[in-house]
Parts: C-alpha cells; sequence; structure tokens
C-alpha cells in the first residue's frame, strides 16, 4: 500500500506567479492540505476555473484541470460531474469572473444544486487587467482612474445572493486562516451537493487597505443557520467578516438518481444515435 | 496522557511548525525572485534552508511506533502554524530590513510556542526538548536582532515603483 499523500505532493511543478502578498496563496495551500486530509485521488479530482488571477490556480495543482473561458468555469464544472459523477470537481475563480462575467452561471449552479463546490476568491477587484472596480468593489473606492470617485455602486452580497439562488451550503473563509480555509474546503467536498465558499483573499498590490482584514475577520462561534429566512437577514446585516459554516441545509442534488443512467461510453453513444 | 504519547504529540506539531515554515519561506523566496526583488528573495531562501536543517533534526529524533496525525486545522495553533509568514504581511517592494523584522516576529513566535508546550507539559522528556527547541528559536531571534541592527532605516520610498501596478487610463 502506498504511503498516504500530502499536501505537497497535490501541487505541481509550475510556480505561481502571483504577487507576493496575494491571498491566492493561501487558498492553494488550503485546497491542497485539504486534498491530502480527504485522501482525494489526484486522478479523479478536477479544479475548473474561468479567467483572472485566481483561475490560474488549477495550474498549480498536481491534479486534472481545466482553465476555461471567463466567468464560465461553474459551467463547464456542472457538465463535467453530471457526465462523471464518480468525480471530485471544484471550481474557482474571482469576484469579476464569478459575481460580474459569471453571473449568471453562478446564479444558476446556487439553483440547480449539482455535487460540485465553487471557491470564489473574492479581492473585490479585476486584478489581471492591473486594478479595475468588481461586482464587490465598496462603493467609495478610489484607487482605480476608471472610477476615480469609486463605483458609486452598492457592492454585491455574495452569500445573501447565493443564499436567495438557492444554495444549499454557503461559508466563509479568509486566506490568513489557511487551516480554517482548509477545513471548510474539506467540509465543502464532503457535501452532498453544490457548496458555496466566499474567500476573502487579499489583493495587496492594487487594495493595499485590505491588509487591515486580519484586523476584522473573525472566526463565527455558532453553528451554522439552517433557516433561509433567518439567514437572508444575517446576510444583508452581517460585515461580510465573519468565517465558517454560516448555513446548511440539504437538499437533493441534481441530476436526480435515475435507473437509467448510461453504464458506459457505448451507452451514451447509443442514447444519441440518430 | 502517557508520556510517550506526550512525546510523540509534541514531535508531530514540531515537524508540522518547521515544514509550514520552511515550505512558507520557498514559496516566498519564489515569489519574490520572480518579482526580481533578488535580495530579499535570497534571505527568504536562507531562512527556508535554516528551517530544513530544523526540520531534519526534529525528524532524526527516533520513538517506537508511529507519530499522531493531525488533520491541518487539529493543531494547537488557533490559524497558521506560528512560524509561517502571515500572507498579507510581504509585498513585491519590501526591503531587506521588512524580511528580517517578518523573520524575527516568526521566531518569537515558535519561541513562544515551543515555551509554552514546555511550561504546560507533565511530560520531563517533553518539556526538556520543548525547552531547547525554544532556546534554539531565542538564539535564532537574537541574530536577527543583531543583523537588523546593522541595516539603514527603511526608505519611506520603499513601496514606489517607477512603474506602479495601476492601469494607466
Amino acid at each position: 500500500m502506498s504511503a498516504p499523500l500530502k499536501a505537497r505532493d497535490y501541487k505541481s511543478g509550475v510556480k505561481p506567479i502571483w504577487c507576493p502578498g496575494c491571498g491566492h496563496y493561501s487558498v492553494l495551500n488550503a485546497v491542497t492540505k485539504a486534498m491530502a486530509a480527504l485522501a482525494l485521488s489526484r486522478d479523479d479530482t478536477v479544479l475548473v476555473s474561468g479567467i483572472g488571477c485566481s483561475s490560474r490556480l488549477p495550474a498549480y495543482a498536481d491534479s486534472y484541470g481545466f482553465h476555461g473561458v471567463h466567468g464560465r468555469g461553474l459551467a463547464v464544472a456542472q457538465g463535467l460531474k453530471v457526465a462523471r459523477p464518480d468525480l471530485a470537481v471544484i471550481a474557482l475563480g474571482g469576484d469579476g469572473d464569478g459575481f460580474s462575467i459569471g453571473g449568471n452561471h453562478f446564479l444558476h449552479a446556487c439553483r440547480r444544486n449539482v455535487d460540485i463546490t465553487y471557491i470564489a476568491m473574492d479581492n473585490e477587484v479585476y486584478g489581471m487587467t492591473k486594478g479595475q472596480a468588481s461586482p464587490t468593489t465598496p462603493i467609495d473606492w478610489d484607487h482605480s482612474k476608471l472610477t476615480p470617485h469609486g463605483p458609486g455602486v452598492r457592492p454585491f452580497k455574495p452569500a445573501a445572493v447565493a443564499l436567495a439562488a438557492g444554495a444549499p451550503w454557503i461559508a466563509r473563509a479568509y486566506s490568513g486562516n489557511p487551516n480554517q480555509m482548509a477545513r471548510l474546503i474539506s467540509e465543502a467536498v464532503s457535501h452532498p451537493g453544490f457548496s458555496f465558499l466566499h474567500v476573502l483573499s487579499q489583493c495587496i498590490t492594487f487594495c493595499p487597505e485590505q491588509t487591515d482584514w486580519k484586523a476584522v475577520a473573525h472566526e463565527r462561534e455558532a453553528e451554522p443557520l439552517t433557516d433561509a429566512g433567518e439567514a437572508a437577514a444575517r446576510f444583508f446585516a452581517e460585515s461580510g467578516f465573519e468565517t465558517g459554516l454560516l448555513y446548511r441545509n440539504p437538499r437533493a442534488s441534481w441530476p436526480p438518481r435515475s435507473e437509467h443512467q448510461p453504464a458506459s461510453l457505448a451507452d451514451i453513444a447509443e442514447r444519441l444515435r440518430v | 496522557m502517557s508520556g510517550a504519547m506526550e512525546f510523540k504529540r509534541f514531535l508531530a506539531h514540531a515537524l508540522e511548525m518547521e515544514e509550514e515554515a520552511m515550505n512558507r519561506y520557498r514559496e516566498l523566496a519564489e515569489a519574490l525572485r520572480e518579482h526580481n526583488n533578488l535580495l530579499v528573495a535570497d534571505f527568504f531562501e536562507a531562512m527556508a534552508a535554516e528551517s530544513a536543517k530544523h526540520l531534519a533534526e526534529v525528524k532524526g529524533i527516533e520513538v517506537p511506533g508511529e507519530l499522531p496525525k493531525f488533520a491541518p486545522w487539529d493543531y494547537d495553533w488557533p490559524a497558521d502554524a506560528p512560524e509561517s509568514t502571515s500572507y498579507e504581511a510581504v509585498h513585491y517592494r519590501m526591503d531587506l530590513r521588512r524580511a528580517l523584522e517578518l523573520a524575527l516576529e516568526n521566531e518569537r513566535e515558535a519561541q513562544a510556542f515551543y515555551a509554552q508546550f514546555a511550561e504546560t507539559t507533565t511530560d520531563l522528556e517533553t518539556a526538556r526538548l520543548a525547552a531547547s527547541y525554544a532556546a534554539e528559536e531565542a538564539e535564532h531571534a537574537r541574530r536577527l536582532e543583531e543583523r537588523l541592527k546593522r541595516l539603514p532605516p527603511t526608505s519611506p520610498s520603499q513601496f514606489e515603483d517607477d512603474d506602479p501596478a495601476q492601469s494607466p487610463e
């Protein structure tokens, strides 16, 4: 029997080119720690991403990966899981990728409840294109010359939107606490259905003020909420810095189990034959 | 918990802490090198080598049977391992002084962790080893303090970039 894999065994030989100080390093470490803790097979795990700094992550992990089209990581991930339910599928991306360009896919992934995990690395900025406002940018963030007085629009609340769209499992992590994040990823992957992990992942190059997140991020001490109404009230009123499993209300995932699942590629080909 | 179990629990923590420190320093060295901050990259590489030596020292201690296995979130530290540099504390323009200050912070955290273990354990052998590791970390911290004294103060323009990352719309 081979020795259990360690977190470092789940990293590829490709070295990250994120800026030093980027929160995504922490997410990569948390993902690989969770993969090791769950003893996931590298051959049966797929990381799917869209476009952006955060979406580089699959290249840095030693598993199957798909670096997809902007905002479409979730579409690819759901299709893959439906076709290959035996695989562990984790979709990853940033706030621009997931909540703007891919916003529609985010809504329907929450609603559809395919058994995948979605990790949104939120740094409130488009980093790869050099620092423009994203859907989660604070209303008065004036660092970009494109929005010199701030975007002037209130930011998107990812947890509230996920809840309204039907996500049955919602958690938040902070890149300054990689071990808590690893635990949440491990729980998310084990959850039978769609699990949404919102990660506060600082961009210290374009938003140096995010180093202050360390002082305000705090772990939720109570059990996760199970009532959607109570959770909605909470998600509208909260600061956005509470971490941990925030909401859990499992329901049947999609597609429903069928006695007529195709057993092989030949079965699929037969069904599609005209 | 028996003395032998306590000793193994301590070794498991020391191994994880030193390995995390080594990996984080290596990661930082690679990231800083990628951003052409070679002086700081070399320093972090040297710190990774130091951690690797300490890791080898801990690995060299023979105990009967296996060490206990912990999930990353089940170790006796609240968030990150004590000797691991905080992710958000670094910057591509950081100077050597800042890097040394971060390393010093790490050494002090490691020293405090080992000292606390030494003070609270009821097993004498564990207490002796933990205290000796705390003393080693204190010596590392002292050396970094000496080196810091010889460095010029941080320039106020440390983070100024002739070619800033912000888009020039």
